[in-house]
């Protein structure tokens, strides 16, 4: 029977698991693999594992819970190693690396932040600051058949939205910088401008959020920021 | 404005009631594509990785993107200037742990409901399809990202 890896901890890590059931269906019953100094937290991993919910859910509640009573490296949905004495081995030839690693998490949490703006309003913007595609725009609009002006407009907007955007993402970032450890961006989706995670101290968490949100009202109505959190660090190790 | 704050909340993970169930899609990609990897133990092929890839905002440089552009540019009414403040509820909570408990209980009810439901219906054999949809949601409409489609597709 091959092994689901859910999480490593330090041994001393109380893995108050309580109440709480690994992926599959039936769900698995969460044990734990201990080194002198690690733990990991398994399961045994069923047979035709896929992204269903139901898992992702029970991975995630897992991840959470030992979260909340101390530093946790979360593996990636979908770990599996042949056994247990492999997940064994792997932990005490990874000992020092994994130990540090947590040592550097003590204390952090992970939080995620999703921008967007609506489209109209970066428009507006764009329009009113260039007078090439303010020009651009009145041709177009008195000429609908002014087909190669329409692509120059185009091209000229579909820049700036690049430009601003990604301007507009590095400000943010670098504003919320300060009371975060550590940030990574990743690719924008086709939704937000800017996907970014946060490695945050948990006495800081108030700080950031604060933080957020006083960004969010410097923006104004036309900007949405999604805050997520506190998570495992995914991100971050 | 709008600022959601939605916390994970590690107090109902711990009554196992499905804690974070509420901002799963939104961290869908955390929970698949980022965390540790052991490089010796194989990654179950999982179809729905896949979903990832969708969301990524493609650039595409083409006379179709300028031209949508530009027709989004001359039906802008400029006179019109800002429109009303949004409607949509302002959620703001103190993301703290302890936070998450009180002050935004509220808005993380509603996201744990709208979730469940959408686990209900995940139950029977649905399968990776449906993790995708409030995605499309959330990319029609700024506001409602709580509010999952779910009979369209």
């Amino acid at each position: 029977m091959s092994t689901y890896i859910y999480a490593i901890t330090a041994a001393d890590h109380p893995r108050n698991l309580e109440g709480l059931k690994g992926v599959g269906d039936p769900a698995g019953e969460l044990r734990t693999i201990a080194t002198e100094k690690l733990s990991a937290v398994v399961s045994d991993a069923p047979e035709d594992l896929r992204a269903k919910r139901r898992d992702l859910a029970a991975h995630q509640a897992v991840l959470e819970a030992l979260l909340a009573d101390g530093a946790t490296l979360p593996m990636r949905f979908g770990l599996v190693g042949p056994d247990d004495g492999s997940v064994e081995s792997v932990l005490e030839e990874n000992e020092g690396a994994y130990a540090e690693r947590l040592s550097e998490l003590d204390g952090c949490l992970e939080y995620n932040l999703k921008v967007s703006r609506e489209e109209e309003d970066l428009l507006r913007e764009i329009i009113t600051d260039s007078e090439e595609i303010s020009r651009l725009r009145e041709v177009t609009q008195e000429n609908p058949m002014a087909q190669e002006e329409k692509v120059r407009l185009g091209e000229l907007v579909s820049q700036e939205v690049q430009a601003r955007q990604e301007a507009d993402g590095k400000a943010l970032v670098a504003q919320l910088a300060d009371v975060a450890q550590r940030q990574t961006v990743a690719e924008p989706t086709q939704t937000h401008f800017l996907n970014a995670s946060f490695l945050v101290r948990r006495d800081e968490a108030a700080a950031f959020s604060q933080a957020v949100t006083e960004e969010a009202e410097r923006r104004g109505d036309a900007y949405s920021l999604s805050l997520y959190g506190p998570l495992p660090p995914y991100s971050f190790v | 404005m709008t600022v959601m704050t939605q916390s994970t909340n590690t107090a109902t993970a711990n009554s196992g009631s499905g804690a974070g169930g509420g901002n799963l899609y939104d961290i869908l990609e955390l929970i698949l594509d980022r965390g540790l990897v052991i490089d010796a133990f194989v990654r179950v092929s999982l179809v729905g990785i896949e979903i990832l890839k969708i969301d990524v905002r493609v650039v595409v440089a083409s006379v179709d993107t300028y031209l949508r552009f530009a027709e989004a540019c001359n039906r802008l009414d400029l006179e019109a200037g800002r429109k009303a403040p949004t409607q949509l509820t302002e959620i703001v909570g103190d993301a703290t742990e302890s936070g998450a408990k009180g002050k935004s209980k509220g808005a993380l009810t509603g996201a744990v409901e709208a979730f469940s439901e959408s686990l209900q219906k995940g139950r029977d054999g649905e399968e990776e399809e449906r993790e995708r949809e409030p995605r499309k949601a959330a990319s029609s409409s700024s506001g409602s990202r709580r509010t999952p489609r779910r009979k369209e597709d």
